[in-house]
């Protein structure tokens, strides 16, 4: 697996964008929103709370944003016709795929733990080691929801569509799914639809691991549904599409 | 299985929503063959390639790749081809591309052979994305070649290639022939066939309609064509066996069926300055051949 999953990692690692997307980007909301949010705070501990809450939403940002973009990119290597030109090396479809799952799921960790390093030495985010572990685990193993979702699109559309797609859904996802602002500031039946996005139950996931504790069975049990429904739709859109097609 | 033809079609028939594309053909291919494919476009050259390369399933018909199934053929390495849709990932250089492609293979071409044999000289660190056409090409090509695999399926190589980048690529053709591959190419150049092939099978309307060498096929064309410099007022009409006339200027040229009847009354009605007589040119066998085999017939 090793040259194909090098080969992948090195593209990905090329463009800019997704590092600036994906890793840049939330650190510097991680900063900018806990100064503005947490400054309001009149004590040390509401500032904790928000530099807390921010963190995990962007970590959750991050991390999704890196999953989707790492693997939508499966539409652009249809359009190219280089999937096409695999299919005719002894590289095996099943390794096509599990390499592309295995990247997507890779390149969630760099904008986990630079979000994570900011929060602890920029906001100053204080938790104990084992929960930080616990934090950037927990948030790794569940980016797989939003790996399945990017092969999703990445099979369904077009390469253009698929283009747009990333950046469009990155927005929803982040604003109705309360990454960009708290769930409790919304209006209720924006609350409401929150709870549709796999992005909400996913930050969920996260707060209640910095909160001290684990998961709840309700949030982890969402998410895992989200990531099933994903999954099993992506392998049925990858098995209808005709090879023989042009951009099959 | 040293014993099994490279390729082995039997029966193939290929449907795609509403049409047939390939009706029942049987096609099979010693190894060491220089083969191509002819055909007008949508004559079903390529959905045999890829029922060979196993990217479509057919709907009746067996297909053996050196002896196995066409994915496990594949799988083994034994197969390198360019497809008429292939193409190279964005965002990777020429070199990292062939690297990987190189090391899926159980054995590779040697780096340095493999960049000369494709004429892909000098190109190895550069981007994918600032390729030409004909480049581009190329280096699919290198990518075919990769595996050193014994079977090579070329789908219209030469496709984006000018005329010189061409003539150069049907020289590593001959080149690969000669160092024991199986090559089948697909193409709608009968130049290409003429130069590079020591088989062509003239495919239209998804049927094998002529399989031999070039010189057999061509044989298929009985007629010659006569041509000689006429004065204007030459008298051409009522001549024997004599099946086409044009003038381009003052040269004349005859389609003829018995060049020897038609030659004979020429000469008894005067001289021949500039006679030329030739056979038939692959062209105008496939021409023929293919004008026999109207679009539908098969139905």
């Amino acid at each position: 697996m090793t040259p194909l999953f090098a080969f992948q990692l090195r593209r990905v690692g090329r463009n800019k964008q997704f590092l600036f997307f994906t890793v840049a980007l939330p650190a510097l909301f991680t900063v900018f929103i806990t100064k503005i949010i947490g400054g309001q705070m009149g004590d040390a501990a509401g500032f904790q709370d928000v530099a807390a809450s921010v963190m995990v939403s962007m970590m959750a940002y991050g991390a999704l944003g890196a999953a989707l973009g790492a693997t939508i990119r499966v539409s652009f290597d249809r359009a190219s016709g280089w999937l096409r030109q695999l299919r005719v090396t002894p590289v095996p479809q099943t390794r096509v795929v599990a390499v592309d799952v295995a990247v997507g799921g890779l390149l969630t960790l760099p904008g986990l733990l630079v979000v994570a390093l900011v929060g602890r030495f920029v906001n100053g985010v204080a938790l104990p080691l084992g929960t930080w572990i616990a934090l950037v685990g927990v948030l790794w193993a569940g980016s797989v929801a939003f790996v399945a979702l990017g092969l999703l699109i990445g099979w369904s559309l077009e390469e253009k569509a698929a283009g747009g797609a990333i950046g469009i859904l990155g927005v929803i996802l982040a604003a109705l799914g309360g990454l960009w602002w708290p769930v409790e500031l919304f209006p209720g039946p924006m609350q409401v639809l929150a709870r549709f996005m796999p992005s909400y139950w996913y930050a969920e996931m996260g707060r209640d691991v910095a909160a001290g504790g684990s998961p709840a069975v309700l949030t982890v049990a969402a998410l895992a549904a989200f990531t099933a429904v994903f999954a099993v739709l992506a392998v049925t859109v990858a098995r209808r599409r005709p090879l023989h097609a042009v951009s099959g | 299985m040293p014993d099994s033809p490279a390729l082995d079609v039997r029966g193939l028939t290929v449907r795609y929503v509403g049409t047939v594309a390939v009706h029942d053909l049987d096609l099979t291919i010693p190894a060491g063959q220089t083969v191509a494919l002819l055909g007008a476009n949508g004559a079903g050259k390529s959905s045999v390639v890829n029922a060979v390369l196993g990217l479509i399933t057919p709907a009746a018909g067996a297909v053996r790749v050196l002896g196995r199934t066409p994915h496990d053929a594949v799988r083994s390495g034994c197969v390198g081809a360019m497809l008429q849709h292939g193409g190279l990932p964005g965002e990777a250089r020429v070199g990292e591309v062939l690297d990987l492609v190189r090391r899926s293979y159980p054995t590779s071409w040697p780096l340095d052979d493999l960049v000369v044999t494709a004429g892909i000289d000098g190109l190895l660190a550069r981007p994918v994305d600032a390729l030409s056409g004909g480049q581009r090409q190329r280096v699919l090509l290198a990518l075919a070649l990769a595996g050193a695999p014994p079977l090579l399926l070329l789908d219209e190589p030469t496709s984006a290639m000018d005329v010189e980048g061409r003539r150069a690529f049907w020289t590593t053709m001959r080149g690969l022939a000669g160092g024991g591959h199986t090559v089948v190419f697909a193409t709608h150049h009968l130049e290409e066939a003429d130069a590079v092939a020591d088989r062509v099978v003239v495919v239209a309307d998804g049927l094998v309609v002529a399989d031999g060498s070039t010189a057999q096929v061509k044989a298929r064309v009985a007629g010659r064509t006569i041509a000689f410099t006429a004065t204007p007022g030459r008298r051409l009409e009522g001549l024997p066996a004599v099946t086409g006339v044009t003038r381009q200027g003052t040269t004349v040229t005859l389609a003829t069926a018995d060049a020897d009847a038609t030659l004979r009354a020429l000469l008894a009605d005067g001289g021949l300055p500039d006679l030329e007589v030739r056979g038939a040119t692959l062209e105008d066998a496939v021409l023929s051949i293919v004008r026999d085999h109207p679009i539908g017939a098969a139905r």
